[in-house]
C-alpha cells in the first residue's frame, strides 16, 4: 500500500489509504476534540465536533470518518472550524440539563470538559427538553436520558463489543434515543449489566447507580478483575479508599474496553462488612482476635509439631488459583522447603486438572494455544461443552464479533440452549456425557472424507495411524446412536470444522467437569491436530474458571509437579531448586486436594493450611467433607471472610483483597498481567504472600525476600515462559524468542509453528458410557452450571451487595413435558433425590431444555454439590461435577409425593 | 400515440380508464366495472373496456380518454358510464359536458393532445403513463419495450451501454443530478464479485407522486432500464426498494417482475444471453431519510435505516459491503429510451448542462394539479402559468417551492429563470426528487418555512447533531416567530444556524433542511421583519398575529356570527352591533365564514387594533324614510 500524503495545519504528514484524518491527525500529535468516538467502536460522525476544514474546497468532513486522500489540505483549527464546533457544543448544551453541579459524573463528564475547553458558559440557544428519565429498578445501571447526547457509543458498544443487541435507537428527530426493545426498563430487557455502555457514555446519562453522591475518583488504578479466567483489565476509581467505579481498560487487549455484571458490579466485596480484620484464634471453640505475632507463632508450632510426630506428609496445602502468581510460587516453594511435603494442590484442580493432563499429552503443553485475537479471527469456532456468555464473557464476545462481523461459522455443541446457540450455524444436542463418541465420530468422519489435514498431520505429529485405527468403531449409525445426533449433522460439523482456513475449539467445564474429563480434552486435541487447528491455525481455548488458574499451576501449586511443570521425578530440576531454596526436596508425588480430604478422613493427614478455597462448598459432599476435615488436629485457614471452611480452623488469618495487593494474574491464555495495589489492605489483614514469608520466618526457616520484585526476578528463572521476552511474546505474539533458553519444554506460551515436544501426539481414547443410575429410578440428567451474577463458591460474589440483590433464589430448570409427565408447575416445590444426596428447591419451566434434563445454576444457596459422588476421575483427580443422575419427588403442602 | 395499445387491444376502438392512485380514490375501480356493465347492457360491440396508470392531470380524475380519437373525459362518475356507452359508442356523439374546460376560457376541449396541460409537455419518463395498460407486457411491448435490452445485450458491451448514457448527459433525477453513466462506471470499475443494483423508489416528498405515477403506469420500463443498469455496472442481483405506503406500485411492480420473468427479460441468462439478473422488492417502512442513499441500503440489509457517512461511496462498498448502484425511479425510465433512440436524440433536449426532461408534481395553489414532464431549461413560467393555467380565483402568485421538503421557496423575479439543477442550486433551491409547490399572495412564508421544517425536523434520524438539534432550535425560533413572540436577532440566528446545519450536517437531509427558512429569509426577508417588529402578518396567515372584528357601520345584528362561534366570544343583542372578545377569541375564522356577504361586517387585520367598542352598542341603521300619506 503506498502511503498517502496530505498537509494538516500546515505540515505535510503521511498515513495510509483508509485512514482517518483524525487517526492521522492524533498519531501527528494535533488534538482535535470528540465525543462520539471511541476507538474501539467503529466510527459513526455523529457528534460532528471533529469536523476540519479541507482549505482546497471549503469543505468540513467529520475527520473521525473522512478517510485521506491525497492533496488534501487539512486546517484542524481555522477560524470556521472553531466557529462551528462551538455552536453544535451550544446546540448540544442547550438540549442538555443544567444539573451538572449535583451530577456524579462530575469532571468525568466529556461535555463539560468539551465545554471549558471552548470557553463555552452561557448558551444563547433555546433550551429543548429532553426525554423523562427512566426508572430503573435494576442495582447496576440508572439511565437518565435527559443527559444523553446521541452520541450513539452505548449503542455501538452494545451492538459491536459485546454484541448483546440489548439497545438500538428509537424514534427520530429530538425524540431520538437509545432504547430497549420496546422501551422496557434494563432488567426487563436482555440486557446483561456488562457495563460497557456505561463505560463508554461521554455523560451521565447511563451511569452506574449510586444511592448518593459520590463526586470524582481522585485516583484510577489499573488492574486485573479477580474472577473469572479472562483476566480482563480494569480501571478502578479510587476516591477515600473506596473503590467508587470499576471500568474496563479500552486498552486491554483481552477485553478491549468490555467487561461483565460481575467485573463492573461485583468489586464490592472488597468493601463488605465482612471483611476480616485481624486473626482469630480458636479459643474453647470460639473465636478471638489476635496479634500476628501469636496466631504464627500458633500456626508455626502446631505444623512443625505435626511435623515432628507424623513426618511431612501429615500436613497439606491447598492453595488459591485467586491469589497472584508469587503467592502461589512462595506458598509452594514454603509447602516444599519449609513443611517438607509436596502435599500441595489449588482450586483448578475442580475445574481444569483435565486440561493439563488432556493437553500436556496430547500437545505437550498445558492450556490455550491461542490468543483471543486468535479466536476472534477463525473463520470457524467450534464450541463443545462451554456457556462463555456465563463463565467467560470476554471470550463469549470475541466469539459473537467474529461471527457477527467477520463472518466465521460457529458450531455450538451442547445439550442446553446458551446464549450462543442463536449465533450458531450448528447446534448439536448430544446426550450428556457422551462427547468423546461425538468427537472421535467427528474426527472418523473427517479421515473417512479425506477431509483432514493431511500436511500438518505428516510433518506435526505421530501416532496417527495407531489412532486412526482406534476410530474404527465410531461409525455414523453407532455415534448417532450414542449421541442423539443425526448423521447429517454430524456431517454438516465435521464438514464445516475440516473445510475451516483457521479453525478454533473452545471447551469449558462441560467437558473438564465430566467423569472422563482427559479423555475428552485429548479427543478434542485429536481433532485439532486432524484439522491442523492446533497452534498453527486456530486453536484450542480452554476456559479457566478462576483469574489466575493458569498461574497457579504454572507456579507449581501442585502435588506433581515443580515450578514449571517440572518433573518431581527430574532429578536434576529438583536439584537446581534445592541449591537454590537450601533445603531437600521430597520426589514423592503429593496428595490431590480430594486425596488430602481423604487422608484427612483416614486420619493420615492431620493438619491443612487452607488458602482462599471453601472445599466445604466447592467440594462433593460437603457435609462428608466437613466431617473429614473435622478430623483434622489443626486447620490454618487464610481468607477474606469467616467463610464455612474459616469457621473449622482453629487459627484464621485475614488476607488482603485483589485490590490491596500487588503481584501478577496469568490468564487462560498465557498472557501476564499485573495487579496494582489500589487500596489499604482491611484492619490488619496481609498480602497472602507477606502471610506466607511472616510464616515461613516464623517456622524458623525465612525466605530470602526484601520484595515481591525479587520473588518475580526467582520466578523467571526459574519458569522460563515467565521470562519477560515469553511473557512479551505470550501478550503480542511476537515470535522472537532469542533470549530465551529454548531447550527446556514448555518455554513458548503460544505455539507458533512447533509443539514444544516437537510433535503432537495422537492418543487413542474411548468412549465409556456413565455407569447407570436411572436403574434406581433416578431417571433426569441433573447438569450444573456458572450463573452470571454469582460465581464460584460464592465467597466473594455473595458479599456484593449489588450482585446479591440482583440474584434470583435457586431453582431448578425443567423442561414443560417433564413437568407435565410430573404433575408439577413453575412453582412447585421438589426433592431432587439422587444416589448420594437430596435438596428441596423451587421448578422453572425451560422449553429449550431436552427431555430426562434438569438444569441447576450453580453457587446460590449451595448445597447442590451434596448430590454428587466424590468419585475421583483416574487421570485428574478431579471428582465430576457437571452430571448426575436423580429424582424428583413434589412437595405438596403437608407431606410428599411422587 | 397510443396505436401500440390498441394493437394490444385488436385494433378495437377503446375506452382507457385511469387506475392511478388518484382516480382509483376516485372511484375508478367501480367506474370501470359500470362500463363494462353498461357496455354489455347496451349491447355494444367493438368497444373494449381497459385502463392505464396516471395520466398526470389529476386534478381532473378520475379521467378516462377514448382512442382512437382521443377524447378526454374528466370527473367522470358510475353514474356517467351508460350515457358515455349511450351517446358516445352507440350514437357517435361524445358527452360534451365531460370534456377538459379551460380555466381561462371555459371553453371546452374534447381532444387530449389539445389540452394545454398535455401539449405543452414533453413525455419521455412518462411516455406511457395513462397510455397502456401497466398489468399487460404486451402493451409494454408493443410500443417497444424490451428492444433497448435486446439491443444492449446483442449489441453493446457494458462499457459502450456506459459510454451511452455519459453521452446523453442524463443525470441523476433523485435530486443530486450527478451524471448516471460515470456512477454506473465506477461501480462497475470496482473490484468485486457480487455487485447490487437498486433501485430507489421510496419516495417520501410531501406532495410528489411522480415515482409512484410511474411505477403504477409503467412498471415495466423502470425494470428494463434496471436491467440494463444492471448489465452495466456486472451486478446479478437489484432491489427495488419502494414505500410500503404506495400498495399499488408495490402490487404493478411485483407483478411487471413476474412478467417480466416469465418471458425471460428476467432470471438466468437473460433472452439466451450469459447475463442474469434477479430483482428484490424491498417495502420501506415510511422513513423520509430511507430515500438517501446509504440509509436506504441500511434498511435493506434489516438495520435501522440512517445515513452513514461517504467516502465510502455505494460504487466501492454499498449494499453488504459490496459495489452497488442506486437510481432513481425516473433515471432508470429514461435509459431504456436513451438506448433506444440513442444517446444523440436525447441529449438534443434540455440545456448545455442538464439534458432531457424532467418531472413535476405540480401542486399548491395552482389550477392544474398533477403530473408534468417538460424539457429542461423550459421557465418557471411556463411551467406554473401555462402547462399549470396559473393561480386560481385570481389571485396572485407568491412563491414556488421546488425540490420537496429541503427545496427552496423562490419569489416572482425568479419565474424567468431556466429549470436545470445549477440555476436552481444557484437561487438557493434545487431540483430534487421534482416536488413543486406554488404559493398564492395568501401564503405566509415564514409559516411555510416553519411547515417545511417541521417535517424535516421529525424526520430526521437524529443521529447527527446538527441536524437533530439544529432544527429543533431553528423550528423553536421560527414557532416563536410565528406566535408573535419573535425577536430582532431571531433573523441572524436562523441565518447562522441554517448555514452552520449545511455544512455540519452528515447526509443530505441536514445539508438541505434549512434550505426553505434560508431562501424565505433571502427573498421575503419583509416578512419576517413584519411579524417579529410590527407582530404583523401579512398574509394574515398566522393566527396568533391575527384579529377579528366585526365592523360597527356594517353589522346588522343578525346574530349569525354569535351563533356559530365555538367559544362564545361574540356578544351581541338585538339591533345591537356584536363585539368579539379578543380574549376569548381563537382566531378560528368561523364568524368571517359564516358573516352574510351582504353585510361583510367582519374584517381580519393583522399588525394593528381596531378602534371598534368593546361593548355592544346600537346598530346605526338608516330607517326607510317614511312617506307621509296624506
Amino acid at each position: 500500500m503506498e502511503a498517502i500524503t496530505i498537509v494538516l495545519n500546515g505540515v505535510p504528514v503521511s498515513g495510509f489509504p483508509g485512514t482517518s484524518i483524525l487517526d492521522l491527525a492524533r498519531e501527528s500529535g494535533v488534538y482535535i476534540p470528540t465525543l462520539c468516538y471511541d476507538e474501539n467502536l467503529v466510527s459513526v460522525g455523529a457528534c460532528r465536533l471533529c469536523l476540519v476544514e479541507d482549505e482546497r474546497n471549503g469543505a468540513l468532513l467529520a475527520s473521525c470518518v473522512a478517510p485521506i486522500s491525497p492533496g488534501m489540505v487539512i486546517k484542524t483549527n481555522s477560524p470556521r472550524v472553531v466557529e462551528h464546533r462551538k455552536k453544535i457544543l451550544k446546540l448540544l448544551l442547550a438540549s442538555h440539563p443544567d444539573t451538572c453541579l449535583v451530577c456524579d459524573k462530575g469532571n468525568r463528564c466529556h461535555l463539560r470538559k468539551l465545554a471549558a475547553e471552548m470557553g463555552i458558559g452561557l448558551v444563547e440557544y433555546q433550551k429543548i427538553p429532553q426525554p423523562d428519565v427512566i426508572e430503573e429498578l435494576n442495582p447496576f445501571i440508572e439511565r437518565d436520558l435527559s443527559k444523553c447526547v446521541m452520541c450513539g457509543k452505548c449503542i455501538r458498544a452494545d451492538q459491536e463489543l459485546v454484541v448483546e443487541g440489548a439497545i438500538d435507537y428509537m424514534n427520530r428527530g429530538t425524540a431520538v434515543r437509545p432504547a430497549t426493545l420496546n422501551d422496557v426498563p434494563l432488567e426487563k430487557s436482555e440486557c446483561t449489566f456488562c457495563g460497557t455502555c456505561v463505560a463508554v457514555c461521554p455523560t451521565g446519562a447511563i451511569m452506574e447507580k449510586n444511592r448518593t453522591y459520590t463526586g470524582t475518583a481522585m485516583t484510577t488504578v489499573t488492574t486485573v478483575c479477580p474472577y473469572c479466567g479472562c483476566g480482563c483489565t480494569v480501571l478502578l476509581g479510587i476516591k477515600d479508599g473506596k473503590i467508587i467505579y470499576t471500568r474496563p481498560a479500552p486498552t486491554s487487549p483481552v477485553n478491549r474496553g468490555t467487561l461483565c455484571a460481575r467485573g463492573s458490579y461485583g468489586l464490592d466485596f472488597v468493601h463488605s462488612p465482612d471483611r476480616l480484620k485481624s486473626p482469630l484464634i480458636k479459643v474453647d471453640g470460639r473465636f478471638k482476635e489476635t496479634t500476628w505475632e501469636e496466631a504464627l507463632s500458633v500456626v508455626a508450632d502446631r505444623f512443625m509439631q505435626i511435623k515432628k510426630a507424623d513426618g511431612a506428609d501429615a500436613l497439606g496445602v491447598f492453595g488459591a488459583s485467586k491469589c497472584t502468581n508469587e503467592e502461589n510460587y512462595l506458598l509452594q516453594r514454603f509447602t516444599r522447603s519449609v513443611l517438607g511435603t509436596n502435599n500441595i494442590d489449588n482450586g483448578s484442580r475442580l475445574y481444569n486438572a483435565a486440561s493439563r493432563v488432556g493437553l500436556g499429552t496430547t500437545l505437550g503443553y498445558t492450556g490455550t494455544t491461542g490468543s483471543l485475537e486468535t479466536l476472534e479471527r477463525s473463520s470457524v469456532i467450534f464450541v463443545i461443552g462451554a456457556d462463555p456468555e456465563i463463565s467467560a464473557p470476554a471470550i463469549s464476545f470475541a466469539i459473537k464479533r467474529a461471527v457477527k462481523f467477520k463472518g466465521a461459522q460457529l458450531i455450538v455443541i451442547d445439550p442446553r440452549r446458551t446464549p450462543l446457540t442463536q449465533f450458531a450455524a450448528l447446534w448439536l444436542r448430544p446426550r450428556p456425557g457422551t462427547d468423546i463418541a461425538l468427537l472421535n465420530g467427528l474426527a472418523k468422519l473427517i479421515i473417512d472424507e479425506k477431509r483432514m489435514d493431511e500436511e500438518y498431520v505428516t510433518r506435526m505429529t505421530d501416532n496417527f495411524a495407531a489412532w486412526a485405527k482406534s476410530l474404527s468403531n465410531y461409525t455414523l449409525a453407532r455415534v448417532e446412536d450414542l449421541t442423539g445426533i443425526r448423521v447429517k449433522d454430524l456431517q454438516a460439523a465435521a464438514r464445516l470444522l475440516a473445510g475451516a482456513e483457521e479453525g478454533s475449539i473452545v471447551y469449558g467445564n462441560g467437558i473438564t467437569q465430566q467423569p472422563e474429563s482427559a479423555g475428552a480434552v485429548i479427543a478434542i486435541a485429536n481433532l485439532a491436530m486432524l484439522t491442523g487447528n492446533a497452534g498453527r491455525r486456530g486453536g484450542i481455548f480452554a476456559l479457566e474458571r478462576e483469574n489466575n488458574a493458569h498461574g497457579a499451576c504454572d507456579m507449581g501449586a501442585l502435588p506433581d509437579f515443580l515450578p514449571g511443570y517440572q518433573d518431581l521425578s527430574d532429578v536434576q530440576a529438583r536439584k537446581r531448586l534445592e541449591e537454590r531454596w537450601h533445603c531437600s526436596l521430597s520426589s514423592r508425588p503429593g496428595l490431590t486436594a480430594m486425596e488430602m480430604i481423604q487422608a484427612a478422613e483416614a486420619g493420615v493427614v492431620k493438619g491443612m493450611f487452607i488458602i482462599g478455597e471453601n472445599p466445604m462448598v466447592a467440594f462433593p459432599q460437603p457435609s462428608r467433607v466437613k466431617e473429614a476435615l473435622s478430623k483434622l488436629e489443626f486447620i490454618v485457614v487464610a481468607d477474606m471472610f469467616l467463610t464455612e471452611m474459616a469457621g473449622l480452623a482453629s487459627v484464621v488469618l485475614p488476607a488482603a483483597s485483589f485490590a490491596e495487593k500487588e503481584g501478577t494474574f496469568t490468564n487462560f491464555a498465557g498472557i501476564i498481567q499485573r495487579v496494582q495495589k489500589a487500596l489499604e489492605p482491611v484492619g490488619i489483614s496481609l498480602p497472602d504472600s507477606e502471610i506466607i514469608m511472616r510464616l515461613a520466618r516464623a517456622s524458623g526457616s525465612p525466605m530470602p525476600f526484601s520484595s515481591l520484585q525479587q520473588v518475580r526476578e526467582e520466578i523467571e528463572r526459574i519458569v522460563p515462559f515467565y521470562h519477560p521476552a515469553a511473557a512479551a511474546h505470550a501478550r503480542t505474539g511476537d515470535p522472537d524468542l532469542s533470549d530465551v533458553d529454548d531447550t527446556m519444554p514448555g518455554n513458548r506460551r503460544l505455539y507458533h509453528g512447533l509443539f514444544p515436544r516437537g510433535f503432537g501426539r495422537f492418543v487413542p481414547v474411548e468412549y465409556t458410557p456413565i455407569i447407570d443410575e436411572k436403574t434406581n429410578g433416578h431417571r433426569f440428567t441433573l447438569m450444573v452450571g456458572s450463573s452470571r451474577y454469582r460465581f464460584g463458591a460464592d465467597g466473594r460474589s455473595s458479599r456484593s451487595a449489588r450482585l446479591k440483590q440482583f440474584s434470583p433464589g435457586d431453582y431448578l430448570e425443567i423442561s414443560a413435558v417433564d413437568a407435565g409427565g410430573l404433575g408439577v408447575n413453575g412453582v412447585s416445590r421438589v426433592k431432587v433425590v439422587s444416589a448420594h444426596g437430596e435438596l428441596l428447591t423451587y421448578l422453572k419451566i425451560n422449553d429449550s431444555l431436552p427431555r430426562g434434563l434438569l438444569y441447576m445454576p450453580l453457587s446460590y444457596s449451595g448445597g447442590v454439590y451434596e448430590l454428587f459422588p466424590a468419585v475421583l476421575s483416574a487421570g485428574t483427580k478431579a471428582p465430576a461435577l457437571k452430571t448426575c443422575a436423580v429424582r424428583l419427588e413434589r412437595i405438596t403442602e403437608d407431606g410428599e409425593a411422587k | 400515440m397510443t396505436e401500440a395499445a390498441i394493437k394490444g387491444n385488436g385494433k378495437k376502438r377503446t375506452i382507457f380508464i385511469c387506475q392511478g392512485t388518484g382516480c382509483v380514490s376516485g372511484k375508478s375501480l367501480e367506474i370501470t366495472e359500470a362500463l363494462k356493465k353498461s357496455v354489455a347492457e347496451q349491447g355494444i360491440s367493438g368497444v373494449n373496456v381497459d385502463f392505464t396508470g396516471c395520466h398526470g392531470f389529476c386534478e381532473q380524475g378520475p379521467v378516462a380518454i377514448v382512442e382512437p380519437e382521443g377524447i378526454f373525459y374528466t370527473h367522470v362518475t358510475v353514474a356517467d358510464m351508460p350515457e358515455i356507452v349511450e351517446s358516445h359508442f352507440k350514437n357517435g356523439k361524445p358527452v360534451e359536458r365531460l370534456f377538459y374546460k379551460d380555466p381561462a376560457s371555459g371553453q371546452a376541449i374534447p381532444y387530449h393532445k389539445d389540452i394545454k396541460f398535455y401539449s405543452m409537455q414533453q413525455r419521455i419518463i412518462l411516455r406511457n403513463c395513462g397510455r397502456i395498460n401497466p398489468e399487460r407486457i404486451e402493451d409494454y411491448l408493443a410500443t417497444g419495450g424490451y428492444e433497448a435490452l435486446k439491443k444492449v445485450l446483442k449489441e453493446m458491451t457494458p462499457k459502450q451501454v456506459i459510454e451511452e448514457l455519459k453521452r446523453s448527459g442524463l443525470r441523476g433525477r433523485g435530486g443530486a443530478g450527478f451524471s448516471t453513466g460515470q456512477k454506473w462506471e465506477f461501480c462497475h470499475n470496482a473490484p468485486g464479485d457480487q455487485k447490487y443494483m437498486i433501485c430507489n423508489a421510496d419516495e417520501g416528498d410531501p406532495g410528489a407522486f411522480m415515482d409512484r405515477s410511474t411505477m403504477e403506469g409503467d412498471p415495466l420500463t423502470v425494470i428494463e432500464g434496471m436491467t440494463i443498469a444492471a448489465y452495466a455496472i456486472g451486478a446479478s442481483e437489484g432491489y427495488i426498494y419502494i414505500r410500503a405506503e404506495y400498495p399499488l406500485a408495490v402490487k404493478r411492480v411485483r407483478l411487471a417482475l413476474k412478467l417480466a420473468e416469465e418471458k425471460g427479460f428476467l432470471g438466468n441468462k437473460i433472452l439466451g444471453s450469459n447475463f442474469s439478473f434477479r430483482i428484490h422488492v424491498k417495502e420501506g417502512a415510511g422513513a423520509f431519510v430511507c430515500g438517501e442513499e446509504t440509509a436506504l441500503m441500511a434498511s435493506i440489509e434489516g438495520k435501522r435505516g440512517m445515513p452513514r457517512s461517504r467516502p465510502p461511496f455505494p460504487a466501492t462498498s454499498g449494499l453488504w459491503g459490496k459495489p452497488t448502484t442506486i437510481n432513481n425511479v425516473k433515471s432508470l425510465a429514461t435509459v431504456p429510451v436513451i438506448i433506444a433512440r440513442g444517446a444523440d436524440w436525447y441529449a438534443s433536449t434540455g440545456t448545455e448542462k442538464s439534458k432531457g426532461t424532467c418531472v413535476f408534481a405540480l401542486t399548491g395553489k395552482i389550477a392544474n394539479c398533477g403530473l408534468v414532464e417538460v424539457p429542461m431549461g423550459i421557465q418557471l413560467r411556463k411551467i406554473i402559468m401555462e402547462i399549470g393555467g396559473g393561480i386560481p380565483g385570481g389571485k396572485k402568485f407568491k412563491a414556488v417551492q421546488t425540490g420537496g421538503p429541503s427545496g427552496g421557496c423562490l419569489p416572482e423575479n425568479y419565474l424567468d429563470q431556466p429549470v436545470d439543477y445549477e440555476s436552481l442550486t444557484a437561487a438557493g433551491s434545487m431540483m430534487g426528487s421534482g416536488g413543486m409547490v406554488v404559493m398564492d399572495e395568501e401564503t405566509c412564508m415564514v409559516d411555510v418555512a416553519r411547515y417545511f421544517l417541521s417535517f424535516t425536523q421529525a424526520e430526521s434520524c437524529g443521529k447527527c447533531v446538527p441536524c437533530r438539534v439544529g432544527t429543533k432550535q431553528m423550528l423553536d425560533v421560527l414557532i416563536r416567530i410565528c406566535g408573535g413572540e419573535g425577536r430582532p436577532e431571531d433573523i441572524t440566528l436562523l441565518q447562522e444556524m441554517g448555514n452552520n446545519i449545511k455544512a455540519g450536517s452528515l447526509c443530505a437531509l441536514g445539508q438541505t433542511a434549512p434550505n426553505p427558512v434560508l431562501t424565505t429569509l433571502r427573498y421575503f426577508r419583509d416578512e419576517y421583519e413584519a411579524h417579529i417588529n410590527e407582530k404583523r402578518c401579512p398574509a394574515m396567515v398566522c393566527t396568533a398575529l391575527v384579529r377579528y372584528y366585526i365592523l360597527p357601520d356594517k353589522c346588522m345584528a343578525c346574530g349569525i356570527c354569535a351563533r356559530n362561534c365555538p367559544v362564545e366570544a361574540i356578544t351581541g343583542a338585538k339591533r345591537m352591533v356584536h363585539v368579539i372578545d379578543q380574549e376569548k377569541c381563537v382566531k378560528c375564522g368561523t364568524c368571517l365564514e359564516v358573516c352574510p356577504e351582504k353585510f361583510s361586517a367582519i374584517t381580519k387585520v393583522s399588525g394593528k387594533e381596531l378602534d371598534v367598542p368593546r361593548e355592544p352598542t346600537p346598530i346605526r341603521v338608516e330607517k326607510p324614510k317614511v312617506q307621509a300619506v296624506t
